[in-house]
């Protein structure tokens, strides 16, 4: 694997193996102390904000000594420019918060749980996306005004935050069950659920980036390396 | 055979043999013995016996009986020992009372989860009176019930056939009834006294009891001439159940309630002992429980309760102490029923219980005869060893009673016991035997047509320069084919009576007498039709490109349609098949809404960021004039309504008590908003019947007058059903039966009047023509040069005024459709007619594939076709659960059916709750096939996509039932095959008679056309010519 030469494939890659130990890490060590199913409330905020300071720890790496230019652009970032971009983020999370309601969450109540996965869904699709890119570009890329190539960042992230939105959306499916059990409440499946699908999505990086360098060597890894490609969601 | 194939409604007839194979399955399904509903006569007892004469009544006689029966929810068998009911415990130590282990008629489905709202009382008490049904309704009337019994009593609960209390209300017993209302209502009419408590509040498990010992004091206290009160006096006590419900068996609150139990028990006895006449008392548990407390499966804590027989007059349990034997559950109707002096319920399969049975010989043997003849004359079969035994017990009894043998004697008894033994054991298993030949034959057959379908449809889906047929194949002789049809015929028939043969079975349909032979052959029939429909499918399917145009869109709908189906294999999916509607639904709502963002988006950003890109792109611009930028919002609104019509009604099993926006609108101080759903919901469908109004002819006036006529007349209706207040009280008064005739009025009149504007009847009578008639012949101005038929027929625009009254037709029935459905609507479900519209309507719109795909210039009629059938198809099941129904019989509204009806007439009752039910899928449905005739251009692709559609909506119906039937097939003996299982087999059946009556309904509208059109064509000639 550290015979990559590409630079930004090699972040890719890190970036994804520390997101496959962190989230997983987090999510046993709360389970460990037994209040895996509190997720849901306000009293787990503390997980939101150890989500939120390692993302942002990711994002200072995925941009870190990128190159000049853009090093140039991050000394520049005033204040105004964090304020706009909290506004932004503020605004995203008020979206998923109506939109997970419109889409069957509890309309008069429960409304802390809504607020918590809102939250959530934002830390962990817009967030890194726009800490890596900026609100406008962040926007342009989201509506897929603006392309990007395969295997860079912008790739990564993108395909992180649909995973994550895929995945609480599955989550949803086991609420019907009759099974009875405490984690069938609202928001836990969808919480747990997010979470999943964007582990899922850094560990098929991760093996996506394993598999194109062992093709050097093994050429019918190639064959695999397709179908992840085709895996990937693509606009 | 290719013909079959290019036939244009192969796929109704498809769907139609489906029906016939649901009809096999379910006949296979549901037990093969029926309850004859017969009564039982004093004088059906016999006086005969091999021709030695017996005074039947005089033997028969029991005595002087009051009978209590004493139920006690939940009581399992080892809570009637010293332990728990100590005087119990010591009444059968000093064998002063008997004890049998009985045996409950597994599942005894659970009771639902309750704490529920006023409104939905009435639905879960309903559930609940199916539930308690199995155990009461085999003590009382003798014979285990099946599903159908609950099926056919559709509605009202009732037992209708013969029963213990019937037989002694019609002797003139007193009987009496404190306990559950269940009773009540199973017995209507039955009872000289009653005191009904609701068991509604499993919470409550003092009340409930207390409600019934209050009268035990008054009741048990003799009359004047020291004889009971009553003869028959039932006493139901759910406290027990209750506190299993809410803490399990080994609760400590369990032990108190049965030493309260106990004590009524004491109490009782000591009142016997007190009375002129013999005092039988019965204690038994309808069901056990679980440790966890809950009842519902075949576990033998759930199964085995004790039935403790007590009886006052120095009374000896002849059973060795112990365990006791072991009963059935249908053994009290008869013994009870003895014990009255009345005669056995009709339907009676259970036998006398043995402590009770009398010393005299010779009556013991008379009540052992009465019980295993009235069992014979239930069409036990008569060359069985048990049925001979039967005979030579009878033949033995004869010689007894003409010799005084004491041997006959004891043989009879040996031999009328071994024969009741295997009787009951037979009788038993025929009522919960499946047919298993149906089951397995119309499973295959169900595939068979869904694979034939499957074929069909894709046939259909080729582009139409494949289905061009060959030189050769024109050339083919008939002969060949009728003796390749002959030939197959032959071998599947052959085929299916070896299969009859070799399994051996019992089955009705292998009994080959002249109506099921019938059956068989046309089962032969179908096998080779479908063969031969897939054969020619598979040849003749070559070309699928057109599905390539598939975007993700319609992967979605193709595999959600595929995959909601086999989410039926878990229960909880089938009690919440809303759920998965919901979610699927919700699903695509987000898919279009993120791609109709993207395309506004991007449109957006192309022209502000690149002016000249627009430029570049016309078909970008295109698209978007299309649907203008205000489809972004209108879509969330969309989402917005529909998260509002979901609250509307709870549905389901698990979530049922909640209340929803239905119950609120229903409350008295907000009737306000009730009106205001009523009156919005109304109006709004009026809107759109008169929007709709555009595709008929010209007469459109009258057309809006008629149907803003008929609206009044739906409004009026609401007024005199109190639904909707007014100021003019004189509306009040009128008769709504007769409102609701003239509204049937205008709608046949609407119907009539555009046939015969059609045929040019009133030109006939003088009445000039608006010229903007549609319905006008014309040549058309340019003929193409080639045009080599001489015909005089065909210059004329016949296609094209064909279409038009296609267009039209459809459109009526549209609107009449609706007008219809918001007659029967409960009033806040009004708002859902006009919310079906808007959804098809805008669905269709956002789903075209030219807005969605950047790829222009493909054809994507059929992608098209293709994904506004299975959406439509969506639309109608969601808007099916916003209604309010679910796969539990319970949800059905009753109240539909009457409106507007004087008298009752099964028939018409059955249409308008059936449409009722099926609104939504019928709206949308009719939705599709008027879109269908609006866009389409010309009648050959007029025909063509709704040759499509049909095929692939009954595919789809086809496809469900069929991995339904496997799912239920294999869930035969699941724990809630009776109430899960079994309804949601009943609501796929109904569903499919109603999907075949939709699409009978728009052949019946092509066959229209083309017959009103030849009838015009032949009066328009003549006139022209």
């Amino acid at each position: 694997m550290f015979s990559l030469n590409n630079l930004e494939l090699r972040k890719v890659t890190i970036s994804s193996l520390l997101s496959c130990i962190y989230l997983p890490s987090i999510v046993t060590v709360i389970s460990y102390r037994g209040i895996l199913y509190s997720v849901g409330k306000g009293s787990s905020f503390y997980i939101l904000v150890l989500i939120f300071i390692a993302e942002l720890a990711k994002s200072f790496y995925l941009s870190s000594n990128n190159d000049i230019q853009s090093k140039r652009s991050r000394n520049k970032m005033r204040a105004s420019d964090i304020v706009k971009t909290f506004g932004f983020l503020l605004g995203v999370m008020f979206c998923f918060f109506v939109g997970i309601i419109l889409f069957g969450a509890p309309v008069l109540d429960n409304h802390e749980g809504t607020l918590v996965l809102s939250t959530l869904l934002t830390l962990l699709t817009i967030f890194p996306l726009v800490a890596h890119s900026g609100v406008e570009t962040a926007v342009q890329l989201l509506f897929g005004v603006k392309s990007f190539s395969k295997d860079t960042i912008v790739a990564m992230l993108v395909n992180n935050a649909l995973l994550t939105v895929g995945g609480a959306w599955l989550g949803a499916v086991v609420i019907p069950l009759d099974w009875n059990t405490p984690w069938q409440q609202w928001p836990i499946p969808c919480y747990l659920g997010a979470i999943g699908g964007y582990v899922l999505a850094n560990v098929m990086t991760v093996l996506k980036v394993t598999m194109m360098s062992a093709a050097n060597k093994y050429k019918f890894l190639n064959f695999f390396v397709n179908i992840m490609n085709k895996l990937h969601v693509s606009k | 055979m290719l013909t079959w194939l290019l036939h244009k409604w192969t796929g109704l007839w498809l769907l139609l043999i489906a029906l016939g194979g649901i009809s096999l399955f379910l006949y296979g399904f549901f037990p093969l013995k029926y309850h004859s509903g017969k009564l039982s006569h004093k004088d059906d007892l016999p006086n005969f016996i091999e021709g030695v004469s017996i005074d039947g009544h005089e033997v028969y006689n029991s005595g002087e009986n009051s009978v209590v029966l004493m139920v006690i929810d939940g009581l399992r068998y080892d809570f009637a020992t010293e332990e728990y009911m100590p005087y119990t415990g010591q009444l059968l130590k000093n064998k002063s009372a008997c004890i049998y282990v009985s045996v409950a008629e597994p599942p005894t489905v659970t009771m639902p989860r309750i704490k529920s709202p006023e409104r939905k009382k009435e639905k879960a008490q309903w559930r609940r009176t199916i539930n308690f049904w199995r155990d009461i309704f085999a003590m009382m009337t003798g014979s285990v019930s099946t599903f159908a019994d609950v099926a056919l009593n559709f509605g009202a609960p009732a037992v209708r056939g013969d029963s213990v209390l019937r037989v002694a209300h019609a002797k003139g017993c007193h009987s009496v009834l404190y306990g559950d209302d269940t009773w009540l209502r199973l017995f209507p009419g039955l009872w000289s006294e009653h005191d009904g408590t609701t068991s509604f509040f499993v919470t409550d498990y003092t009340e409930v009891d207390n409600n019934v010992t209050r009268h035990l004091d008054t009741i048990l206290t003799p009359k004047d001439n020291k004889k009971a009160k009553f003869d028959f006096l039932v006493l139901h006590y759910l406290g027990l159940d209750h506190i299993g419900h809410l803490e399990g068996a080994k609760s400590p609150k369990i032990k108190p309630k049965l030493i309260e139990m106990d004590d009524i028990v004491k109490k009782i006895y000591t009142a016997m002992q007190k009375w002129d006449n013999t005092g039988v008392l019965i204690i038994c548990g309808d069901h056990g429980m679980r440790d966890a407390g809950g009842h519902g499966g075949a576990s033998a804590a759930e199964v085995l309760v004790p039935l403790v027989v007590v009886k006052s007059g120095g009374f000896e349990c002849p059973h060795a102490s112990g365990p006791g034997p072991t009963v059935a559950q249908v053994d009290v109707a008869p013994t009870i029923a003895w014990l009255l002096n009345a005669p056995i319920p009709g339907d009676s399969t259970g036998n006398i219980l043995p402590a009770l049975m009398p010393a005299d010989i010779r009556q013991h043997l008379y009540l052992l005869h009465v019980i295993a003849a009235h069992n014979a004359k239930q069409g036990l079969p008569t060359d069985t060893e048990f049925f001979k035994q039967f005979k030579r017990a009878e033949s033995n009894f004869a010689r007894y009673l003409s010799t005084g043998q004491e041997s006959a004697a004891k043989i009879a008894k040996e031999f009328y016991q071994e024969s009741l033994q295997e009787m009951s054991k037979y009788l038993t298993a025929t009522t919960t035997d499946f047919d298993m030949f149906s089951l397995g034959l119309a499973t295959v057959l169900l595939y068979l047509v869904m694979v034939a379908l499957l074929f069909v449809t894709l046939y259909s889906l080729q582009p139409d320069n494949q289905r061009k047929i060959s030189v050769t194949d024109q050339h083919k002789t008939n002969l060949g084919s009728v003796v390749a049809f002959a030939i197959i015929f032959a071998i599947s028939g052959t085929v299916l009576t070896i299969g009859c043969f070799i399994t051996e079975t019992k089955s009705q349909f292998c009994s080959f007498n002249p109506l099921w032979s019938i059956a068989f052959t046309l089962t032969a029939f179908v096998v080779t039709v479908a063969y031969f429909i897939i054969k020619s499918g598979m040849e003749k399917t070559r070309d699928l490109s057109p599905l390539r145009e598939l975007n993700a869109i319609d992967y979605l709908l193709v595999i959600g349609t595929l995959f909601h189906t086999w989410s039926f294999f878990g229960t909880s999916f089938i009690e919440e098949e809303h759920m998965t509607w919901y979610f699927f639904w919700n699903t695509l709502m987000f898919f279009v809404l993120v791609r109709t963002i993207v395309v506004v988006v991007m449109y957006f950003s192309k022209r502000y960021w690149g002016a000249t890109e627009v430029q570049d792109k016309p078909e970008l611009q295109s698209r978007m004039s299309a649907v203008g930028i205000g489809i972004v919002p209108k879509w969330v609104l969309l989402i917005a309504l529909h998260r509002y019509l979901r609250t509307m009604n709870q549905t389901g099993d698990r979530w049922l008590f909640l209340p929803d926006t239905a119950d609120w609108l229903n409350a008295p101080e907000n009737s306000f908003y009730l009106q205001a759903h009523l009156v919005v919901g109304t109006l709004l469908t009026l809107a759109i019947c008169l929007w709709n109004v555009r595709y008929m002819n010209n007469y459109m006036k009258i057309h809006s007058v008629l149907t803003i006529l008929a609206t009044v007349c739906i409004l009026c209706y609401r007024i005199t059903t109190d639904a909707l207040t007014t100021p003019f009280d004189a509306i009040k008064t009128w008769d709504n039966i007769l409102i609701v005739d003239v509204f049937w009025w205008i709608l046949n009149a609407q119907t009539i009047f555009e046939i015969i504007t059609y045929i040019g009847a009133f030109k006939a009578c003088g009445y000039q023509l608006p010229s903007s008639n549609k319905f006008v012949y014309s040549k058309p101005k340019e003929k193409s040069e080639d045009y080599f038929y001489d015909d005089m027929e065909e210059p004329w625009n016949v296609d094209e005024v064909k279409l038009n009254l296609v267009r039209s037709l459809s459109h009526i029935m549209y609107n009449h459709m609706m007008l219809i459905i918001i007659l029967l609507m409960r009033p806040h479900n009004v708002i859902m007619v006009p919310s079906i519209y808007v959804t098809c309507a805008m669905t269709s719109k956002c789903l075209d594939h030219k807005l969605l795909d950047s790829r222009p210039g493909r054809n994507t009629e059929v992608a098209d076709t293709l994904g506004l059938a299975l959406v439509h198809i969506w639309i109608g099941a969601v808007f099916y659960f916003y209604q309010g129904n679910s796969n539990s019989l319970a949800s059905v509204d009753l109240g539909s059916g009457y409106v507007g009806l004087g008298a009752y007439s099964p028939l018409r009752v059955a249409a308008r709750m059936g449409l009722h039910a099926y609104a939504a899928p019928a709206l949308s449905g009719a939705a599709l096939f008027c879109a269908r005739a609006a866009q389409a251009d010309t009648l050959p692709r007029y025909l063509n996509s709704v040759w499509r559609v049909t095929n692939i909506m009954a595919l789809q119906r086809v496809y469900q039932l069929s991995t339904y039937c496997v799912i239920a097939f294999i869930f035969r003996h699941h724990l809630f095959v009776w109430s899960v299982f079994s309804p949601k087999l009943l609501y796929d059946f109904v569903a499919t008679v109603f999907a075949v009556q939709a699409l009978t309904t728009i052949a019946e509208i092509n066959i229209l056309t083309h017959i009103v059109s030849w009838i015009s064509r032949s009066i328009t000639y003549k006139r022209l010519s």
